[in-house]
């Protein structure tokens, strides 16, 4: 039985369609992302899958429970990390973490297992004030307070957004760590970069599953060829680019310009050469480089 | 249950912390008491009258010697009618009239008991309710020296007619109108505000999907708020009694059990509010606009209700403030007993309910 | 040309040093990356080098403006653009530029042009009437930096410009951006994302206020030993 089973669900707001007929299986124990940009619609899902809100059609099951009749006993079973941060700021990282406790009917000593990892790095600050402790830091109260009831199930809702690349990278760890005590996570970001750390993700664009699979499975399926080089006056090449007459996809990157190109690179490529030198474009050597998940982002939806 | 105590010292935690509005919710009370009991007890002195001096009798004459001697009064005007009383009135702008009956001192010798007519303008309620008090101090001495004269004891009515503002009949109307509004303030617009940070801040969220009841969620916001208020209207009370010497006539207890009851329904109908906004601004402006105004304006506090027209005095009837004002009154000054309010009680309780079980649908509904 | 020369600036809250002696420059239509942790000093150097705070020593000329001495002249020249704030949702397109053109006292006439021309050239003028709120949220991200270069700044101030936008608009914002910069625009960009840095031209990462590294993406991936600027960060944080 899969831990989490979405089938056919909708959901509208007014007259914005917030998810169109999604499809969405977890399995336990794995690390399950929700990638897309805001207003994707990953926050609408995440409040379907916490039985905070009720899908307009389809079905949801959370560990074999339906999220509508049975939601009392999902919210027992699940944790949940939302979005913004949405714990106390005038008690004290000691007072959340007990408060939230009692309300799952434990106590921290009972649980201390799952999070002692964490709750080590906040031992030092536990008289502090969340509302004053540091982004990575409140991230981690917020995660502890998550867990405090052992949940078997753990919903994190944009978790990196507005933390630093150090905590950030941290944060990813302590999750594979809470994943390997056997808890199964579902991430929602909107950072394409972060989506490697999942072992499987769903890309979501305005409210639709463009593609489910393993990171590297999505990287390995992009069908065209990415090129770099390097070159001055990229705007004016960028301008240029406009009377080359094959089907491509180009941007800046730093000093560095970026072509995709898709159908019969064999041709597309020296015909690229052949355009710069009519021009009469310096430029350095055309490498070929690995997509990463945005180029394949962007690709499947262009395929659409 | 130990979910509610968790919650109730949360709470507490809250209203600790934040120094500021607790300040504020314990002085502002204080300071306004204050500020209206010793506007109250202002002397004054001279103040200018006339006498209708129908009896013209020796009694009539030596009452009216001892007014005029007084030194609060000074007797500006001797009408012959009650018309011309009512020019001196808007002519000369006297601030009382006393009418003194035709039969004045048969009826204190004969009868032992002469009625005295006063009419006020009451356009300044605390101006008119001192000189009332003067007035009848005044009397009250006059008869005493009277009676020690040796002669048969005597007394004096006096009936008092308000000009202008009819329904004021007593400054002390101040009190229960001070404690109505902080009990509002108190109890409905900072449980509202609060509850509606929790959804701000999205701390609501995350006490829903705990498997805490809703009803400890919705009683722990209301009874620290509750407590808060009761405190300062003890603090109103004892400032009124203590201080400015108010009466409470009837039972101290029926009147705490009347405060509960009263602050139990403005609680309720914070946490309606806090169910239908979003954010700690709609909150506020929701309890000021919806609550706060109407109990200022309907309550008959300020404005007499019966004055009003047809549909404010409907309107007034939906809100609690009206039916808390009237049974304050009835206990404090009345002196009125359990089972002369219990009405009232009835209309407060029920209005709670209707409210609670509004928000108890609401904080939880998932769309 | 230079459009940023910080000399030496320091800013001390007390005893806390937030900025401590940092020199760098800026080239004119340069897109520089200003990069580091929470609380590394990042927020206190750009507002004195947007002319809200005085430096305790050292200086900055922005556009050739001292940030001492000029500061309501830097306010003329700098462009301000952030991801949380940045239009009016009940106001139309077309009455927010106009607001923010107006504030930066862009005479009437020449405004409407200039609004109508920048519109244009982003494909939103059947949009100009529509409020805000109602157009996607990659187009207002577009017009929110149409708008903080409708004065034509000599510096325009980014605040993680792209951060959770739709993959493809964030790649035509990034053109925009270039655009911006090959017309003589200094775009200076604070980011906590490192995928966002890897767009600039020159990046700085700050820490416990200094700046401890500067160069181009390239140049400090070779330095560290690592290929992207992610790991720079982390490598050089952990150092």
């Amino acid at each position: 039985m899969p831990e989490i089973a979405i089938q056919h669900i909708n959901k509208r707001f007014g007259k914005v369609q917030a998810l169109k007929d999604i499809n969405i299986t977890v399995e336990n124990g794995e690390v399950f992302g929700l990638v897309g940009p805001d207003g994707a619609g990953k926050s609408t899902m995440f409040n379907i899958l916490t039985t905070l809100l009720k899908p307009d059609s389809g079905e949801v099951e959370v560990l074999g429970m339906d999220v509508v009749k049975d939601y009392l006993q999902i919210r027992q079973v699940i944790g949940y990390l939302p979005g913004v941060f949405s714990l106390y700021p005038d008690l004290s990282v000691q007072e959340n973490l007990a408060f939230f406790a009692t309300m799952y009917k434990s106590s921290i000593l009972d649980n201390m297992s799952l999070i002692k990892p964490i709750w080590k790095q906040l031992v030092p600050f536990k008289d502090r004030p969340a509302g004053k402790l540091s982004g990575g830091m409140k991230q981690k109260l917020a995660l502890c307070c998550a867990l405090i009831h052992k949940p078997k199930l753990l919903f994190l809702d944009e978790p990196t957004t507005g933390v630093d690349p150090v905590s950030r990278r941290e944060f990813w760890d302590i999750l594979k760590d809470i994943q390997h005590k056997g808890v199964t996570v579902v991430v929602s970001t909107p950072y394409m970069d972060e989506a490697t750390r999942c072992d499987r993700i769903a890309l979501i664009q305005n409210g639709e599953i463009i593609k489910i699979d393993t990171p590297n499975k999505i990287i390995s399926n992009f069908r065209g060829h990415l090129f770099t080089m390097k070159t001055d006056d990229i705007f004016g090449l960028m301008q240029l680019m406009e009377q080359f007459e094959l089907r491509c996809n180009y941007y800046p990157y730093g000093e560095h310009f970026h072509i995709a190109f898709y159908d019969d690179v064999e041709k597309a490529l020296p015909a690229f050469e052949e355009f710069l030198q009519q021009h009469e474009r310096e430029h350095g050597e055309i490498k070929p480089i690995t997509p990463n998940i945005e180029d394949c982002f962007i690709e499947l939806i262009q395929m659409k | 249950m130990k979910e509610l105590r968790m919650i109730l010292y949360k709470e507490l935690i809250h209203i600790v912390r934040d120094k500021i509005t607790l300040f504020l919710v314990l002085a502002i009370p204080i300071m306004l008491v204050l500020l209206f009991g010793f506007t109250i007890s202002t002397e004054i002195r001279n103040a200018q009258i006339a006498i209708l001096d129908q009896a013209k009798d020796g009694q009539s004459a030596s009452l009216i010697d001892k007014i005029s001697s007084s030194g609060y009064f000074q007797i500006v005007a001797y009408p012959e009618t009650e018309s011309e009383i009512d020019r001196d009135f808007k002519e000369i702008d006297i601030k009382l009239a006393l009418i003194i009956p035709p039969d004045f001192e048969h009826a204190l010798e004969k009868d032992k008991m002469a009625t005295l007519q006063v009419i006020n303008d009451v356009s300044d309620l605390n101006v008119a309710s001192i000189l009332n008090n003067y007035l009848l101090a005044i009397t009250h001495d006059y008869i005493n020296e009277y009676n020690n004269m040796g002669e048969e004891t005597g007394s004096v009515e006096i009936v008092t007619n308000m000009l202008y503002n009819p329904e004021s009949n007593s400054v002390y109307m101040f009190v229960p109108g001070i404690i109505t509004l902080i009990m509002i303030i108190v109890t409905a617009l900072m449980s509202s505000i609060t509850l509606a940070r929790e959804k701000e801040t999205g701390t609501m969220n995350m006490l829903l999907i705990t498997p805490v009841k809703k009803v400890y969620v919705i009683i722990g916001k209301v009874i620290p708020y509750m407590c808060l208020s009761l405190i300062s209207t003890i603090m109103i009370i004892v400032i009124s009694v203590f201080v400015f010497k108010m009466p409470v006539n009837g039972s101290i207890w029926l009147l705490l059990l009347l405060c509960i009851v009263f602050m139990f329904t403005a609680a309720s109908f914070g946490m309606m509010i806090s169910a239908i906004s979003k954010t700690q601004i709609d909150a506020m402006m929701v309890t000021m606009m919806g609550l706060f105004l109407p109990t200022v304006l309907l309550s008959g506090f300020l404005f007499p209700l019966d004055n009003m027209p047809m549909f404010f005095q409907v309107l007034a009837d939906v809100f609690p403030a009206k039916w808390f004002i009237i049974a304050i009154k009835d206990v404090m000054i009345k002196g009125s007993g359990f089972f002369d309010i219990w009405k009232y009680l009835g209309i407060l309780i029920l209005m709670a309910i209707i409210l609670i079980t509004i928000s108890l649908t609401n904080v939880d509904k998932r769309k | 040309m230079q459009s940023i020369v910080a000399k030496d600036l320091t800013k001390k809250f007390g005893d806390f040093t937030a900025v401590n002696h940092i020199n760098f420059e800026v080239e004119k239509g340069e897109i520089f990356g200003f990069l580091g942790a929470n609380g590394a000093g990042k927020t206190t150097a750009i507002k004195m080098m947007s002319g809200l705070l005085l430096p305790t020593s050292g200086d900055a000329l922005i556009g050739g403006y001292s940030i001492k001495t000029e500061s309501k002249q830097i306010k003329k020249h700098i462009g301000y653009m952030s991801q949380r704030f940045s239009l009016y949702n009940d106001l139309t397109v077309f009455e927010n530029m106009q607001l923010f053109g107006t504030v930066y006292g862009i005479p009437p006439k020449e405004l409407k042009q200039r609004i109508h021309d920048s519109l244009d050239h982003l494909d939103l003028l059947e949009q100009k009437n529509a409020l805000v709120a109602s157009i996607p949220l990659g187009w207002k991200q577009k017009l929110a930096f149409a708008t903080a270069i409708l004065h034509r700044p000599e510096i325009v101030f980014l605040d993680e410009p792209t951060s959770g936008v739709d993959p493809i608009v964030r790649r035509e914002f990034w053109k925009l951006i270039y655009r911006a910069a090959a017309q003589g625009i200094t775009i200076f960009v604070t980011t906590h994302y490192m995928d966002e840095a890897e767009y600039c031209h020159r990046i700085s990462i700050m820490s416990d206020g200094c700046l401890k590294l500067i160069g181009t993406p390239d140049e400090l991936k070779q330095q560290m030993g690592v290929n992207s600027i992610d790991e720079v960060f982390v490598k050089f944080v952990n150092r």
